[in-house]
């Protein structure tokens, strides 16, 4: 089984301003978490279980149905303002490019990480979630370290006329860093969970390892890598912290949300609020329907 | 077609293969031998994904040890068969398969025109490995390696297809390396047996040569001669014919002992132990039966006999209806039946 199970659906967090750790750890894809639990009796004990659940649903949906109820949808015209088209225009313009920036890397590293063992490797994979287990305003701190205005690359950059901070090219960097490590650990569970006596095959049979890689690795991980993308690309989506320090200005949809939040309060970042709404839930659902056609038996 | 292993030594982790030497000609060599006995690895040797320390890997007199796998033109058959499951049967067989090859022939000498447009994971066991042989042999590999094909089939499965197996497999003109650690399948299956123990090649020969006469007590004891005694060469008849002494009795040996050997490994088959209730008989040893375990076709009664220790006998059920654990009985012992082993051989014991 190669594909990702259900269990994506509850990895899905844009994080805003401030997310726990814990929602940006995902889980090896090959678990599955649908079986449903028929065994007769102790109905009660089944019950308890459930209300422990209901809780914790009642406090996630929450918050969104306080949201809509209080504000209702936004109008056509909210998306009228400048600021919100122009935070649009960032965030759709710089999430999809760290998307691809992420999976052209991210998808050989996956491949490397599951298939080849070589000294150092396990102190590589620390470094690979790195980004995934520390805030990403620490992210945003290191960062600015490496390639803010002062620095050589920085300089240098700047000297060639693509400024890495306080534009796009430093939201592409901010979004790369905190969302790329969601694509490799997603693709290296996909290449991992491949047998390898399949890959063995295809060069038993006359293809080189490219060849290997193209026609049978590929393939057999689209849907993990699919599942990397979009939750790759929904992170990208929402990133705020790391942004915020490296790219900030333009305003991309999330810290156009808090500039909106601190200077007019919850009311001014009702169009964006929903537009990110409508765009996670576009994941799920993208999610929901890669679960089940992409998946292989063994 | 020849395919040679010469001085080949491998490590990998905690186990190490060879040194080892192997030559096999066109016809199906079995390779036999316990689990952990580095049967797979001598096939990614062959194969090439495996890289020896030492040694060569020939193939009709020319070098491919250095090759890659994709180069070696030795076709591998996976132990499950190792389909590709996002292609469709078809697909599987073209993978592999030059432009413009005709798959035809032997997709019908494998009985799978009925499976070309089917999906891989709808497959039974046996479907799947007669599609993964067929896909091999479309490349029209020089030598042909078979890692334990039907391992995991349910056993009439695995006994039908073995048959099937053998004669496609007779039909091939290239040197075929089949592994197995099941004795009546490589039996079945090969030209050849190699034995294979411990990551050494313990003995080579046709089947019949290595199942009736193993090469040494370490064989013998793989191929099933479960009771191995020390005994000492007392006195050598005319033609084939040869005293031995084992524990305070002798028995008569339908084997020639080079003259000069006095210590000797006597290896029993359980099957040579016969129940004969009396003294009556030449061959006999006086034993207490310890326990009488039912089987499915006949059952195991353990022994001890006088100052040899603990013997296994293997019997039918109506003997061993007449067997009661406790009881002092007589057992025979078929002259022919018997293995000798001169001691200070490398693995004697």
């Amino acid at each position: 089984m190669t594909g990702p199970g259900p269990w994506l659906l509850n990895r899905v967090r844009r994080d805003g301003p401030v997310a726990s750790v814990a929602d940006r750890v995902p889980v090896s894809i090959t678990e599955r978490g649908d079986r449903t639990l028929s065994t007769p009796g102790a109905t009660g004990q089944r019950t308890v279980i459930a209300l422990l659940g209901a809780v914790l649903v009642a406090y996630l949906l929450g918050p969104f149905v306080a949201f809509l109820l209080e504000h209702g949808l936004p109008t056509p015209g909210a998306f009228a303002d400048p600021a919100v088209r122009s935070a649009i225009v960032a965030s759709l313009v710089t999430a999809p490019v760290a998307t691809l920036l992420a999976t052209v890397f991210g998808v050989p590293l996956a491949y490397v990480l599951a298939r080849y063992s070589f000294r150092g490797k396990r102190l590589l994979e620390a470094l690979v979630v790195l980004p995934l287990v520390t805030p990403p305003v620490v992210g945003g701190v290191v960062l600015v370290s490496a390639f803010g205005r002062l620095t050589p690359i920085g300089k240098a950059a700047a000297a060639l006329g693509v400024p890495l901070t306080q534009g796009y090219a430093g939201v592409v960097l901010a979004q790369t860093f905190v969302a790329a490590p969601f694509l490799v650990v997603t693709a290296r569970s996909g290449f991992a969970s491949i047998d390898a006596d399949l890959e063995r095959a295809a060069r038993n049979l006359g293809k080189g390892p490219l060849a290997t890689f193209r026609e049978v690795s590929l393939p057999l991980t689209r849907g993990s890598i699919v599942a990397g993308i979009v939750l790759t690309f929904a992170r990208a989506l929402g990133e705020f912290g790391a942004t915020m320090l490296l790219g900030h200005p333009p305003e991309t949809m999330p810290t156009r949300i808090w500039v909106a939040f601190v200077a007019h309060g919850t009311d001014a970042t009702v169009p964006l609020v929903v537009a990110l709404l409508g765009a996670g839930l576009a994941v799920v659902l993208v999610l929901r329907l890669l679960a089940g056609p992409l998946e292989f038996s063994p | 077609m020849s395919l040679a292993l010469a001085g080949i030594e491998t490590t990998r982790g905690d186990f190490s293969l060879g040194p080892l030497s192997l030559t096999v000609e066109d016809g199906i060599t079995t390779v036999l031998g316990p689990s952990g006995a580095g049967k797979s690895t001598l096939l990614e040797l062959i194969a090439g994904f495996e890289t020896p320390e030492s040694g060569t890997v020939t193939l009709d007199g020319e070098r491919i040890d250095g090759l890659p796998p994709e180069k070696r033109n030795v076709g591998m058959v996976f132990q499950d068969a190792a389909l590709f499951p996002h292609l469709s049967v078809a697909e599987n067989l073209r993978f592999g398969a030059p432009e413009g090859t005709d798959v035809e022939g032997t997709v019908r000498t494998l009985g799978i025109a009925d499976l070309l447009d089917r999906d891989t994971t709808t497959l039974s066991g046996g479907e799947r490995r007669r599609v993964a042989l067929a896909r091999t042999l479309v490349t029209d590999p020089d030598a042909l390696v078979l890692d334990e094909p039907l391992s995991s089939l349910d056993a009439p499965i695995r006994r039908r297809l073995r048959l099937d197996l053998r004669d496609v497999l007779s039909d091939l003109d290239v040197p075929v390396v089949y592994v197995t650690h099941d004795q009546e399948e490589a039996a079945v299956v090969g030209d050849r047996v190699a034995v294979l123990l411990d990551g050494t090649i313990c003995q080579t020969g046709t089947v019949g040569n290595v199942f009736d006469d193993p090469a040494t007590p370490t064989v013998a004891r793989f191929l099933g001669v479960e009771n191995l005694l020390e005994g000492t060469v007392r006195e050598r008849h005319d033609g084939e014919v040869t005293t031995v002494e084992i524990g305070e009795s002798t028995v008569l040996v339908e084997e020639a002992v080079d003259a000069g050997i006095e210590q000797a490994t006597i290896g029993l088959r359980p099957a040579a132990i016969e129940f004969v209730g009396g003294p009556d008989w030449e061959n006999t040893l006086a034993v207490d039966v310890e326990r009488v375990v039912p089987g499915r076709n006949g059952a195991t009664v353990l022994l001890a006999a006088d100052g040899l220790g603990r013997l296994t006998a293997r019997t039918d059920d109506r003997t061993a209806e007449a067997v009661t654990a406790g009881e002092r009985t007589t057992v025979a012992i078929d002259p022919t039946a018997i293995h000798v082993f001169p001691r200070g051989r490398a693995d004697g014991r």
